[in-house]
């Protein structure tokens, strides 16, 4: 089998041999139509994992397509609700919002009708689109629900009103077995990954990344401490603040609070408010309103960091988590979630549980610049090894085949 | 045609390994004693052998995950050695490595002096899996293009032949030493070697460094 410049260049950061791998389980899926559907094009994991994902599928000569769910503001707004309260906000959901979020899916079945009843596989990315499975009594293919939401302790009533949506499909994925919940069909553990290929994770010439850094207006006299995220509460950015504040009293350092928005969180203004406020009056602390495609700028910023954080008091995964480690920074993370797959103390950075946690593994990584360089170097190995998109779609892939695989074992020789 | 041309081939396989939730988790060394003979046998092989495909770093001090656990989650160091010291390749089945971890939870939690009821802040899931072969068709017939045909392999592929294999043959062998024997006496020394090395202590990129090398080094010049 002959390999596409595409797959030739992945072939050179994960392996060849990995690349061949991947090729021999595509071919088991030639000729089958697999949909994704989600609720954003652009910002957020999500619509990241699939923009690279997407293009890759195609290359190994898979029938893949992605579709977007297309709704008004109360049915984000609805789903906004849906997301916070998965990740156990109380309180429960308006009337006038369960009405946009079941109305928005009907319409958008009626439109994506023709592409997903005949599928042959169908992947429904989060709650925004769920609801889709039950326009599709006819429907050909298995439907697999792909949560990526730490869901491990959800405000229960809106978990009976999700699950009530869920619990027809085929599968469904969770990114840790934390988050799994009791659901009448099997559910699979597959981690999200990064795109070492993708804008975001190439190598940048120490030149881009300093000039990046002089058009946001942002010194490089000083370490930056770094975190990339969503204006979002449980990104924590107000807590950030306060850990760089209490680290500041020993050492010398800029912060820089990046974040995009993304046209499915209707909440990310008032956070953003709030930290501006935060922020207002400090010259070395930069906040950043990112367009949703700044990429490369993301990656200039994460590049010339000397310690990226991901401090979030809730986590689905944490691609920024993943991201900072692929490019040697060693990562302060919150205690929750996926950053707990990612980070492993004192080996690729920290997990913290507190402002005053945090601000004292800055004061270490910026006092031990050997220790950081060597948990750098493990950082960049391990998501190497484990958390790349080529790996990730490998297991997609993999799931796919063993839902069409007859038996109930354990082990199947295919 | 030399002697070689008689001998079998050896086919490379693919391998995944897919995760599934139980549902089933424990905090207490009762509770794990409690759920181990509901969980799907398949929970037995993730947890000592499924890990080695899974995000860890090398450096790990324990050969399973329930000693690990015991270990890390409830600080029970005497209960994390005993867990540890199971040899799963040494057992007949998976059946038989859950009899061995019950018997040493029932004894933990015989001993008066030890605190049962101490809860770990860090859950253990019980996670199951599902293993699958996809025959690639690739297949080697020389000694001499064997160390790069290995080199050359996926990890996954590089686990189900080594790792697996030794738990699949009823001898213990890995499926490389298996395609050996073929070779009598040239490769004796070599399938020596590559029955030394403790599967256990190292990660997946670590044991198919050792085995290349020790692959490179002994086949070097040999064969067609």
């Amino acid at each position: 089998m002959t390999m596409s410049e595409m797959l030739k260049q992945y072939g050179e950061v994960v392996g060849f041999h990995a690349m061949d791998s991947l090729m021999v389980i595509a071919d088991m899926l030639r000729g089958k139509k697999i949909v994704h559907v989600n609720s954003t094009k652009e910002g957020g994991g999500v619509a990241e994992i699939l923009s690279s994902m997407i293009p890759l599928s195609k290359e190994l000569g898979l029938d893949v397509s992605w579709e977007v769910v297309e709704g008004n503001p109360d049915f984000f707004a609805c789903t906004k609700t849906l997301h916070n309260s998965l990740q156990g906000m109380p309180g429960g959901l308006p009337e006038r919002q369960i009405e946009a979020y079941v109305e928005t899916n009907r319409t958008n079945a009626a439109k994506l009708n023709d592409v997903l009843e005949d599928a042959d596989y169908v992947f429904i990315h989060d709650p925004q689109p769920a609801p889709l499975l039950g326009y599709f009594p006819n429907r050909k293919g298995k439907w697999i629900w792909r949560c990526h939401i730490d869901v491990s302790s959800p405000n229960r009533s809106v978990w009976r009103f999700v699950k009530k949506h869920v619990e027809g499909y085929d599968a469904s994925i969770f990114s840790l077995p934390d988050f799994a919940q009791p659901l009448p069909h099997p559910q699979y553990l597959i981690t999200p990954s990064i795109d070492p290929l993708s804008e975001k994770n190439i190598a940048l010439h120490k030149s881009e990344i300093t000039k990046t850094y002089g058009e946001l207006g942002i010194p490089m006299d000083k370490p930056v401490i770094l975190q990339v995220s969503r204006f979002d509460r449980f990104k924590d950015p107000l807590g950030v603040i306060e850990s760089y504040r209490i680290a500041r009293e020993h050492v010398d350092i800029r912060l820089v609070l990046a974040g995009g928005g993304a046209t499915d969180d209707p909440e990310s203004g008032e956070v953003l408010a709030r930290v501006q406020e935060a922020a207002a009056g400090d010259p070395d602390i930069h906040v950043l309103l990112l367009p949703a495609d700044a990429h490369r700028t993301i990656n200039a910023l994460q590049s010339g960091a000397a310690v990226v954080m991901q401090k979030s008091t809730k986590e689905g995964f944490g691609l920024t988590v993943t991201e900072g480690l692929w490019k040697k920074k060693p990562v302060i993370g919150g205690d929750v979630g996926g950053i707990r797959l990612q980070i492993i103390n004192r080996f690729n950075g920290f997990r913290v549980r507190s402002p005053e946690g945090a601000a004292i593994r800055i004061r270490y990584l910026l006092t031990h610049k050997w220790k950081r360089e060597r948990m750098g170097v493990n950082a960049r190995q391990y998501v190497l090894e484990n958390f790349l998109i080529t790996g990730q779609l490998r297991r997609y892939l993999s799931l796919l085949i063993a839902l069409n695989s007859s038996g109930g074992e354990w082990e199947r020789w295919l | 045609m030399t002697e070689y041309g008689k001998k079998l081939p050896f086919r490379f396989m693919e391998c995944a390994l897919l995760t599934l939730s139980t549902g089933v988790r424990a905090q207490s060394v009762r509770e794990l004693r409690t759920s181990l003979p509901h969980v799907p046998i398949s929970s037995i092989y993730y947890h000592f052998w499924g890990r080695m495909l899974r995000p860890h770093i090398a450096e790990s001090e324990f050969n399973n995950d329930f000693a690990s656990w015991a270990d890390s989650g409830l600080g029970d160091m005497e209960l994390a050695e005993a867990l540890s010291a199971i040899n799963p390749v040494g057992c007949s089945d998976l059946g038989e490595i859950r009899s061995i971890l019950e018997d040493i939870l029932d004894a933990r939690l015989e001993n008066g002096d030890f605190m049962s009821w101490k809860k770990s802040d860090r859950e253990f899931y019980f996670i199951a899996c599902t293993k699958m072969m996809f025959d690639t068709g690739r297949e080697i017939a020389s000694l001499k293009d064997f160390p790069l045909a290995v080199k050359t392999s996926s990890r996954q592929s590089f686990f189900h032949h080594f790792i697996d294999g030794r738990r699949r043959s009823p001898e213990g062998k890995d499926d490389f030493t298996i395609w050996l024997e073929q070779f009598g006496d040239e490769t004796a020394v070599l399938r020596k070697s590559l029955a030394a090395i403790d599967s256990y202590l190292f990660s997946l990129g670590e044991l198919k460094g050792q085995v290349v090398s020790l692959l490179e080094k002994n086949l070097r010049g040999r064969g067609k």
